[in-house]
């Protein structure tokens, strides 16, 4: 923006963006104290978009976290008809070991499908019924060679005669993938329709300090100032902004996740949540980028409509 | 160092303000655009500065046309020429010396030149000893002499001037044509629109006479109208 002067004397450029950018930041930040409570409405505003948008990619993360958990472990069971003999059940076996893609069957009976239950569920009372009328049937269980395979295999198995049904790891893994994708769009919703309010108030806080400067303006365009040397101040205000409210956003995201992990932590152990360190790191650079995106746009579009001169 | 060729300026609400106006103006020379309010005299400067650009003609300041001036490069076009208004347009909230300094400062002059170029200015405008005043505590006289002192910090070779006393008592408009003319003798084009006939009459420079948009008169040491 400085070319016409210290071209050729690089520490005197320097200096000068230097210079500038101290000058820029200094109405920037009187831009800041003049409009006092439209700048406290206006981070306010971007702070409470960005809660959304973070909540949402934290639970984003760990509905990813469930379903690679869960897709680790992923194996067809095939479900028993009631009723089929031993003879039936190892016929069935040997049809599902020679199926491609299957590494290995085991025979699960009605009883131990029971006992592992309980041991996933814990003691509670409520079992004691079960143990005497044990719903479950009997099962094979199939270890496949590659886990993408697992729709195919179990819709192969589910042809066979003696399987009542049929069920894979994949399901879980569609269901929460399913859950993860309705998540994000209603985030995705909510997200929007925020960042257009905070658009907005953005746009008028950057117009309050526009009209404020008005004759400056006038004087700086007559004298021949560039309209990029008079634009950095609004969008450096509006970076201001957006950065606060995304700091703001930040602190209040972390303690609440952090509460939250260690309370969630606490009463269901078996849960694969996603640390507070670990988290960090993506979710403060998605909230940043988000404040400071919308602050930008925001001063830009202010100063696209409103310095017209 | 100027030039309009027939050049129409009709505004969206209707008005013509010029009406196949040509016009030519030599480096150096002091120039008085007169006529009666509303004939188009604001407009023909407003050209020149590009706040305004003509519907059809072709506008000349310098070697540039600044009818097919790109947007960018307005800011290059009015650091080569100066303009004062009738209301002086100065930041209240700044001392004269600020307000010059302003126009270096927001153009990226190198800081260690600005002031002793600032001090320059106010020396040839008289007002050095007012330089830590605000606007607000000069006469108007005063106050124009440092929107002068502004327009002239670059060393623009255009100086442009919009009814520079028709806010002053006559006493003071005289302080401001003679700073005027102290700058036209040091080179710089000075073309001024003004109302005010004493001035012309005792100045006798080149008048452009405006009249429904158009150039009625265009006479060398001219007088404010033909029957004076």
């Amino acid at each position: 923006m400085r070319l016409t002067r210290s071209r050729h004397h690089p520490i005197g450029f320097l200096r000068g963006v230097v210079e500038d950018a101290a000058s820029f930041a200094g109405d920037a930040a009187a831009g800041f104290r003049r409009n006092g409570l439209m700048t406290v409405a206006a981070v306010t505003t971007v702070m409470v978009a960005l809660l959304v948008v973070g909540a949402a990619m934290l639970l984003g993360l760990n509905l990813a976290r469930v379903a690679s958990a869960v897709e680790a472990q992923v194996e067809v069971v095939a479900f028993l008809q009631e009723g089929l003999d031993r003879e039936g059940a190892a016929r069935v076996r040997g049809e599902l070991a020679a199926l491609p893609g299957v590494a290995s069957v085991a025979f699960v009976t009605r009883d131990e499908a029971l006992r592992r239950l309980q041991d996933h569920l814990g003691d509670a009372a409520a079992f004691d019924d079960l143990v005497k009328t044990n719903p479950l049937p009997d099962s094979l269980e199939l270890q496949l060679t590659d886990p993408v395979l697992a729709p195919t295999v179990a819709q192969a198995v589910s042809r066979l005669s003696g399987v009542s049904e049929v069920t894979y790891g994949g399901q879980v893994v569609d269901r929460v993938v399913a859950l993860s994708r309705s998540v994000r769009l209603v985030a995705g919703l909510l997200t929007a329709f925020l960042a257009g309010v905070a658009l907005i108030v953005v746009v008028n806080t950057i117009r309050l300090t526009v009209i404020a400067r008005r004759q400056e303006i006038e004087i700086m365009h007559l004298v021949g100032a560039t309209r990029w040397f008079i634009r950095w101040p609004f969008l450096i205000e509006g970076l201001l902004q957006g950065a606060a409210a995304a700091g703001a956003a930040i602190v209040v995201l972390v303690l609440v996740y952090a509460l939250g992990v260690a309370r969630l932590g606490a009463s269901l152990p078996f849960l694969p949540l996603v640390g507070v360190q670990e988290a960090l790191e993506p979710l403060a650079a998605a909230v940043l980028l988000g404040g400071a995106g919308v602050g930008v746009l925001g001063s830009m579009i202010a100063v696209r409509r409103f310095l017209v001169i | 160092m100027v030039q309009l060729q027939d050049v129409t300026k009709s505004y969206p609400n209707g008005v013509v303000a010029l009406r196949g106006v040509s016009l030519r103006v030599e480096p150096g020379e002091f120039v008085f655009i007169v006529g009666p309010t509303g004939t188009g005299k604001s407009t023909l400067l407003k050209l020149l500065y590009r706040a305004e650009v003509p519907t059809r003609g072709r506008v000349f300041v310098g070697n540039r046309d600044v009818t097919r001036l790109p947007a960018g490069a307005v800011a290059g076009l009015r650091r080569s020429l100066g303009v004062v208004f009738q209301d002086f347009k100065l930041l209240p909230g700044r001392t004269v010396f600020e307000n010059v300094a302003f126009a270096l400062r927001v153009t990226g002059a190198p800081r260690d030149a600005i002031r002793p170029r600032v001090q320059r200015a106010l020396d040839l405008v008289g007002l050095a000893d007012r330089a830590l005043h605000l606007p607000a505590h000069l006469s108007g006289g005063e106050q124009q002499r440092a929107s002068i002192a502004r327009a002239i910090v670059n060393n623009p070779s255009l100086l442009l001037a919009d009814e520079p006393t028709g806010n002053l008592d006559p006493n003071s408009s005289w302080e401001i044509m003679q700073v005027l003319s102290r700058i036209n003798l040091r080179g710089t084009t000075v073309i001024m629109t003004t109302h005010n006939k004493t001035v012309v009459d005792i100045l006798r420079r080149r008048v452009v006479q405006l009249a429904g948009g158009q150039i009625v008169r265009d006479q060398v040491r001219g007088l404010y109208a033909l029957d004076a």
